[in-house]
């Protein structure tokens, strides 16, 4: 990074790149409503922002699609899009930097040593772990090497997708390249998982403003997500809900109750059981979100998601996936309670879903304990 | 079609005279929130907004909302990434604001209790930065003279 840009702050490079305080008030105050925070926070937000200095960012992508940062990078429209990159220094990502080869990686060093421990690391995709790491490999070191080294010197890491975050589609079952979700590699940095298969833009913009604004990382829920985007589940925010209240359901995809705009959760909708600002932040500017589009929620952003059976298959059914933490005789149970009341098969679904995930959590855990003796 | 909101939807507009006096509850927990802030504003306390995107409300509450806050003398076009439109409503101090980006998509859009609307009011940096822009555009001419 050059030295002047490592010296100005926002605002000056704002007021170079001719955007004004009330542009960027208004992307800001855009940023608080999002983050459910008063629109005047955003007015606060914006002036000290503008008198801070931008923080380096490196991105190291791994075992991913690109999807995420094709995500980062899609979001609102092209002037607010580039906003992001006005407030954070991004110093290194393979895939947007001119550089290649030992030069990009000279950025990355430069960076580090630069910024070090005050840096801040973001990371797309898993990492193989399996036969020595060697599924993925960059500059002949392997992911491991380098998400080690990297965070090193990190203020903290933002995974960013659901495969940096929890394993994603890599780590589905039979995971052949041992592929784990940074938290079981990196244990001394605040982590803050931004899960989606992708995450919503304005989530991951959200986050990293938040954290750039206030140097602290967020209120965050037992997976490490931050509260304010994924508090809620989509169910409880859904447009759909009454219909659920009701006892109003879609049984095929072309039903008058399709047709009609029912609750899709018969049609193996996650809602219920899937935390994400899908159902209020919504996708393309506003424009929908799934379910409003007439498909079921996948539940993309929750551990495991690939791993829980069919996507078209009820909760109630019991198809959650290939562990079999759910007992059939649970599956019976909340199958009962369907029929009873809607409302407590989400939150008995939810629960058992919670309670499934720190099994299998213990699972990897005593796998690798026995694997190590 | 280019935008969502190209696609014509009807709205059920209520029959204000014929609901005299009984609007909506959630536009009515709105206006009275609206009436507490008015008079903190008059207290001296500082200004305050209601988000209106992150409410749930559907058409028919906006619509109503608008109508019972009627228009004011004051509407202001914001243009700084994108068009944003700030007007008074028929509430002295209650000002409607939309925020656009460069696609006219709104990204915030929110009622603001205040004298003014506080996007409108130029720091001091900028009032210097004009007086040193001016200063120079000055000592240029003087120059070329």
């Amino acid at each position: 990074m050059p030295e002047y840009q490592a010296r100005q702050t926002i605002g000056e490079l704002l007021d170079r790149q001719g955007i004004s305080r009330r542009a960027f008030i208004k992307y800001c105050t855009a940023m608080a409503s999002l983050m459910a925070l008063p629109p005047l926070a955003g007015r606060a937000m914006a002036e000290q922002l503008r008198a801070a200095r931008r923080p380096s960012v490196i991105y190291l992508s791994f075992q991913e699609c690109t999807g995420c940062l094709e995500s980062l990078t899609r979001s609102f429209s092209p002037s607010i899009e580039n906003m992001i990159f006005n407030v954070i220094s991004l110093d290194y990502d393979d895939t947007l930097m001119a550089a290649a080869g030992h030069r990009a990686e000279a950025a990355r060093d430069q960076a580090m040593k630069a910024n070090y421990g005050k840096y801040l690391v973001v990371v797309d995709g898993s990492v193989p772990t399996a036969d020595g790491g060697i599924y993925n490999c960059a500059a002949g070191r392997t992911a491991v090497d380098i998400l080690t080294e990297t965070a090193k010197g990190a203020a903290a890491i933002v995974c960013v997708g659901t495969c940096s975050s929890f394993g994603g589609i890599p780590f589905a079952d039979p995971n052949p390249t041992g592929a784990r979700p940074v938290s079981d590699l990196i244990g001394d940095k605040p982590i803050i998982n931004v899960s989606g298969c992708p995450p919503i833009p304005e989530v991951i913009t959200g986050t990293l403003l938040q954290f750039v604004t206030t140097g602290q990382v967020p209120d965050l829920d037992e997976h490490r997500r931050p509260k304010v985007f994924f508090g809620n589940t989509i169910h409880d925010r859904c447009y759909r809900r009454p219909f659920f209240d009701q006892g109003k359901f879609a049984k095929t995809f072309d039903d008058e109750g399709a047709r009609n705009g029912w609750c899709l959760f018969e049609l193996g909708c996650k809602g219920p059981t899937t935390y994400n600002a899908c159902a209020t932040t919504k996708w393309n500017g506003g424009t929908s979100f799934p379910i409003e589009s007439g498909h079921p929620c996948l539940g993309c952003s929750e551990p495991g998601f690939w791993d829980k059976g069919s996507f078209y298959a009820a909760l109630s059914t019991g198809t959650f996936g290939r562990a079999g933490n759910l007992t059939p005789r649970d599956a019976a149970k909340l199958g009962g309670a369907a029929a009873a009341t809607g409302i407590a098969v989400a939150a008995g679904a939810t629960a058992l879903a919670r309670h499934r995930r720190k099994v299998r959590m213990t699972d990897i855990q005593t796998a690798d304990t026995q694997k190590e003796e | 079609m280019s935008r969502l909101g190209d696609i014509p939807i009807r709205i059920e507009r209520p029959d204000f005279a014929a609901m005299a006096g009984t609007i909506g509850g959630g536009v009515t927990a709105i206006l009275a929130e609206i009436a507490a802030l008015l008079d903190r504003l008059a207290a001296g306390d500082e200004p305050q907004a209601i988000d209106l995107k992150s409410l749930p409300m559907n058409p028919g509450d906006r619509e109503q909302l608008i109508e019972a806050l009627g228009s004011g003398e004051v509407a202001i076009t914001l243009y700084a990434d994108g068009e944003s439109t700030i007007r008074e409503t028929g509430v002295h101090g209650v000002w409607w604001t939309e925020h656009r980006d460069g696609d006219g998509e709104v990204t915030a859009a929110f009622i603001e209790i205040a004298r003014v609307p506080g996007i409108l009011i130029v720091d001091s940096d900028e009032l210097q930065r004009g007086a040193e822009r001016l200063r120079s555009a000055i000592g240029a001419t003087r120059s070329s003279e």
